[in-house]
């Protein structure tokens, strides 16, 4: 786990020198630069990219697959995928296919590197961090009271006029529109 | 910094307002919870009309303390509250979203549901 944190600060060095430079991400490269010199590893090759889940997905009879790109707004991952399962069963099964495929793709290497998985045991809501992609396979009744959905989208809707607030503050001279003569202090 | 009979802010839209520590979980006889410990806590105020009851006892877990968090690259994270999310046996958390900034530790140690529903990740 540690490890893809660390490759992840890898890329997301590379991506945010390309990108505007507001205060908070001049602060977040510092603590990236640091990273990055401590860091040896580079990136694990058993992860999925977002092809392979959605085809292991589509495999498992998962509803409802939705792919949001949140590089933007995230700065700790590039995709959610979101998916949905009829019962605490088929949510379990997903998240299992998953890590069948992770292993699948490592078979012969001689180390086998693993996403984490969280809620394995409720079904309910179920987690597969690996690292860029961050799956979420949820029950129905779940998917529906959490509407993670709304708010990754929503996020990029609020953050999108940021820019403008950051003009705002920017401080500019008043123009001067009295009638009077400009009084000289002595 | 927090032990049995501190009390904290919550920082979920779970519908309690203030919880108060009474066991930390996963030890016998630690001294100290810092940010993601899950800690037993009572609920000793909370928005009324909402399924949290007052004197309920039920799991959160802490994500923002006074106390400062180290990082191994010497960087220090403090907050002016003590903060805990809401959570459910299974770790589920209570509410829909989390507000306020995570520290990042909290992915690492598995909390990656918590991480995902906040506004803010440090």
């Amino acid at each position: 786990m540690l490890e893809f944190v660390r490759s992840r600060a890898l890329r997301s060095l590379s991506f945010s020198c390309s990108s505007s430079s507001s205060a908070l991400q001049q602060w977040r490269q510092a603590i990236l630069g640091f990273n990055r010199a401590v860091s040896t590893s580079s990136e694990p090759n058993g992860s999925l990219d977002l092809k392979e889940i959605e085809k292991v997905l589509s495999d498992v009879k998962a509803d409802d697959v939705k792919v949001i790109p949140v590089q933007g707004t995230c700065d700790w991952t590039d995709f959610m995928v979101v998916a949905t399962g009829r019962s605490t069963w088929h949510v379990r099964n997903i998240a299992q296919a998953l890590i069948y495929k992770v292993k699948q793709k490592q078979r012969g290497a001689e180390k086998l590197w693993l996403p984490s998985v969280e809620g394995h045991e409720g079904g309910k809501w179920i987690v597969i961090d690996s690292g860029k992609v961050i799956i979420h396979a949820l029950e129905e009744k779940a998917r529906a009271y959490y509407n993670l959905e709304s708010l990754w989208t929503s996020e990029i809707l609020t953050k999108a006029p940021n820019e403008d607030l950051e003009k705002a503050l920017v401080k500019t001279r008043r123009k001067n529109n009295s009638k009077k003569p400009a009084q000289k202090t002595v | 910094m927090i032990q049995p009979q501190t009390f904290l802010n919550v920082s979920n839209n779970s519908g309690a307002r203030e919880l108060m520590c009474i066991q930390i979980i996963g030890t016998s006889n630690r001294r100290y919870a810092h940010i993601d410990d899950v800690i037993v806590v009572v609920i000793k105020e909370a928005v009324p009309n909402m399924p949290l009851q007052r004197s309920k006892v039920i799991r959160a877990i802490i994500v923002r303390t006074c106390n400062e968090l180290k990082r191994d690259n010497s960087m220090i994270i403090q907050y002016d509250d003590n903060a805990a999310v809401v959570i459910d046996q299974e770790g589920n958390p209570k509410g829909t979203r989390v507000f306020g900034a995570i520290a990042l530790e909290l992915r690492q140690l598995s909390f990656t549901k918590i991480v995902s529903l906040a506004p803010e990740v440090l």
